[in-house]
């Protein structure tokens, strides 16, 4: 096998950019607290846009994990769990942050550490995430105001081109009246706490920020689905959608999803390849493998095998944009099953089968671990279109199983075998 | 009294337990199988149905299983999942799962999936009822909602309606078996009158006899405490994963101790509380609801689902550890242990909550397979609890 020795593009600035910007907020955030000001601790699937209608600063749960994960932080506050008598090796990725809570030194943590919240936003998804964020609101001046996670009991195929606007047929009239009263409670709350009234003109101007964003990274992905050598690696693409989706509803959010779209035409334009000859175009099914990142240019270089396609950029143009007259039902209807999108049958597989064939997918890395479902299903659908998958297993946060040597050398004797085919 | 009701207590108790092995119905047709403990089972009943809450064996092979459902969650699901791949259920008219974990809430989304791609399949056709437990009004509403739902699919399962008459007496006859359940479960935590053995199989053997002879022989029990002998051993109260096969607890017993209590799903938080169809009456003219009598007895069946005992995959950490200090100190236990299988992570996270709750010595013994503990974690846990703990 030669190796591809090809120069690839340099770091996205759209990428760059995010996480510097990132890193100041956090900072500012620091200098918030310490002056006395409050923020939330939130869940990645719960209504944010509240809060920020509040000017009520907050992180997200699942980006503090990776942030943790990716600087030897994860055991570091695996660690301080298991100290309180809590488990260490269950639903890390959730978990990884309550260690901030019992962190006597956050000074010497990732950035610093995460200051203690006064709120708590956790959807009650699966049987644990509730627990973490209950030993949150076990904490002295935090309050954990949960979201019921319901399900759905009838199964709609095709989304993805009708949610934006028919999401009150695809979501459910019950769940959307189950959500949007739990987003009046919280409202109701957040009036107590802050001493503010709730502005829905506050509220209808995030919306419209949040779907223009939604829309550029819809052109984003389309563009990315359409180019090809592909100019974007998903060790780029991830910053540049995911940290601007924190920051949702802001103008600052929109232009970072926009500007991502104005350097992706760009280097589409010059020919910019992460590998050339492009021999392979991978999907990257599951959460990022926030601990062994170079997992991903590893085939590119090895194999010219790019990862064009992972979950965050395709959520972000698919599943988030709602457009209607009542903006409180239409964020009700956001996050309502959020996580079908991605792992329960038919949601997900037919939306994985119609992703691979718009990117023109030879072959799919699906992460399996514990907690998601629905794998079965996933493989089975895309395997019945005649793409190739391989199943590996790892939790994507908490590297203390993972064996770097072994999970590489599967996915490079399935890429040789199934996807090369001795080319 | 009928033959079945001039058995004594004894042969009541050997009758139960015979009938609590059994995998399937005791009726031919029209059974519906369910999932999880949040199928409200007067509902079903309302329709001239025969709910059977389906449970595994650990001496099933779930390999076929493992292939749909994957090995990442609870052992005890994919039991049940081997078991309706096998058809160890007999013929079932439906299965109606419940989200009463998310096990259970991703076998629905696998069977779900098998009909939809396969246009052939036998499987029995599935439907979720999606019970939440958030104590808050808008929870309330929405399971009200599932209810109706429920209703629709199992009038066109069996072809029949259930109205009011219908609903309340489902409900009355619910009742009848929890009250009788409550008085025999009374009878083990107060007076160790049952081993939790017997007590588990008193439970699980509610829907495999015939109604009216569970009746009699739970009659039976409560008529005659003083046939059963005081069962000897250390008191002591059982949290953690549930348990829908004996194994665990008889080898707890067999070291000398006795299982007055629990707090798991299969054990007596099922025979916990009635339907109060006064308080269904009183919300009957209640027009968000429909107005109807029968929409204010499905009111209350849901009423009572939200309302239900704590279970570790639904319930708070604090919800947990009161319940569980409750059951202890009502059992009047010496000792609390909490029992978790592999991948049943929930309750590793109520324990800590649980061991500060209770005053008497608790122990946890963790990663489990589906019906086995492991001798050595139980001689260490019984004798030396407090070097136990979720990591150790």
């Amino acid at each position: 096998m030669s190796t591809r020795s090809n120069q690839p593009p340099q770091r996205l600035e759209s990428a760059r950019l995010a996480l510097r910007y990132q890193k100041q907020w956090f900072a500012d955030l620091h200098e918030h607290v310490s002056a006395g000001g409050r923020f939330a601790l939130v869940n990645a699937d719960t209504p944010h846009e509240i809060l920020r209608v509040f000017d009520v600063p907050y992180v997200v749960n699942q980006w503090w994990s990776s942030i943790a994960a990716s600087r030897d932080g994860a055991q570091r506050y695996l660690s301080l769990i298991a100290e309180q008598g809590l488990p260490r090796d269950s639903d890390q990725y959730n978990a990884i942050g309550l260690g901030s809570l019992f962190d006597a030194d956050p000074s010497s943590a990732p950035w610093g550490g995460l200051p203690r919240p006064f709120l708590v936003l956790g959807d009650i998804t699966g049987d644990v995430t509730r627990k973490v964020f209950d030993v949150w609101g076990e904490g002295e001046g935090i309050t954990f105001f949960p979201f019921e996670n319901s399900a759905s009991t009838t199964a709609e195929p095709q989304w993805w081109d009708r949610l934006s606007t028919e999401w009150e047929a695809l979501r459910g009239t019950d769940r959307i009246d189950l959500q949007l009263a739990e987003i009046q409670e919280l409202i109701e709350l957040l009036e107590r706490l802050t001493g503010t009234e709730f502005d829905e003109s506050k509220l209808i101007r995030i919306m419209r920020l949040g779907n223009e964003q939604a829309e550029w990274n819809r052109r984003t992905r389309d563009l990315i689905a359409s180019t090809s050598p592909c100019p974007v690696s998903v060790n780029d693409s991830i910053p540049a959608v995911m940290i601007p989706q924190w920051h949702r509803g802001t103008e600052w959010a929109r232009d970072a999803a926009r500007s991502l779209y104005e350097e992706v035409v760009q280097r589409a334009e010059t020919g910019a390849a992460l590998a050339d000859p492009e021999r392979a175009r991978l999907m990257w099914i599951g959460r990022g493998l926030w601990f062994d990142l170079g997992f991903y240019r590893h085939f590119e270089e090895r194999y010219g095998a790019v990862f064009v396609w992972s979950m965050y950029l395709a959520i972000a143009a698919d599943g988030y944009a709602r457009y209607g007259t009542d903006p409180l039902r239409a964020l009700a209807s956001r996050f309502i099953g959020f996580h079908e999108h991605l792992y329960v049958a038919p949601y997900s597989t037919e939306w994985y089968v119609q992703q691979a064939r718009q990117h023109r997918i030879d072959g799919v890395v699906h992460l399996v671990s514990d907690d998601p479902r629905g794998h079965w299903a996933t493989t089975r659908a895309l395997r019945a279109a005649g793409i190739p998958v391989i199943e590996v297993r790892a939790d994507n946060a908490d590297e203390s199983s993972y064996d770097i040597e072994e999970f590489r050398g599967g996915v490079a004797s399935w890429i040789e075998a199934e996807v090369l085919r001795g080319e | 009294m009928t033959e079945h009701g001039t058995h004594t207590a004894q042969r009541a108790l050997e009758a139960i337990r015979d009938a609590a092995a059994r995998y399937d119905a005791p009726v031919g047709s029209g059974v519906i199988g369910t999932v999880g403990r949040d199928v409200p089972a007067e509902l079903v009943e309302a329709f001239g149905l025969h709910p059977l809450r389906l449970r595994g064996d650990p001496s099933w092979p779930t390999s076929e299983a493992d292939e749909y459902l994957g090995r990442g969650l609870d052992e005890a699901t994919r039991s049940v999942l081997a078991g309706i791949l096998a058809g160890a259920y007999g013929e079932l008219d439906g299965i109606v799962v419940s989200s009463d974990c998310d096990a259970s809430q991703r076998l629905f989304y696998v069977l779900r999936e098998m009909h939809r791609i396969d246009p052939t399949c036998t499987l029995p056709p599935v439907h979720l009822v999606d019970v939440l437990h958030l104590p808050r009004e808008a929870t309330a509403r929405y399971n009200l909602r599932k209810l109706e739902q429920l209703s629709e699919t199992l009038h066109e399962w069996s072809g029949r309606t259930a109205g009011a008459e219908e609903l309340a007496a489902a409900i009355h006859n619910r009742n009848a078996v929890r009250e009788l359940q409550g008085r025999v479960m009374a009878l083990r935590r107060t007076q160790a009158r049952l081993s939790g053995t017997d007590a588990l199989a008193v439970l699980r053997a509610a829907d495999r006899m015939p109604q009216s002879e569970y009746l009699e022989r739970l009659t039976a029990l409560v008529q005659h405490p003083e046939e059963l002998p005081v069962q000897p051993g250390e008191r002591l109260f059982l949290t953690g994963s549930n348990h829908d096969t004996p194994e665990v607890y008889q080898t707890i017993e067999r070291c000398g101790y006795v299982i007055v209590g629990e707090d798991h799903d299969w054990g007596e938080m099922t025979s916990y509380g009635s339907v109060e169809i006064g308080e269904a009456e009183a919300v009957a003219g209640d027009d968000t609801l429909g107005g109807d009598e029968r929409r204010g007895l499905l009111r209350a069946v849901a009423r009572r689902l939200l309302e239900a005992p704590p279970t570790s995959q639904r319930a708070s950490v604090r919800q947990r550890a009161d319940y569980c200090a409750g059951g202890v100190e009502s059992a009047e236990a010496a000792m609390l242990l909490s029992y978790v299988r592999v991948l049943d992570e929930a309750p590793l996270w109520d324990f800590a909550a649980q061991r500060r709750a209770v005053k008497v010595k608790s122990a946890v013994i963790t990663n489990q397979r589906y019906g086995c503990i492991d001798q050595q974690q139980l001689d260490r846990a019984l004798h030396s609890p407090e070097t136990t703990g979720v990591n150790a």
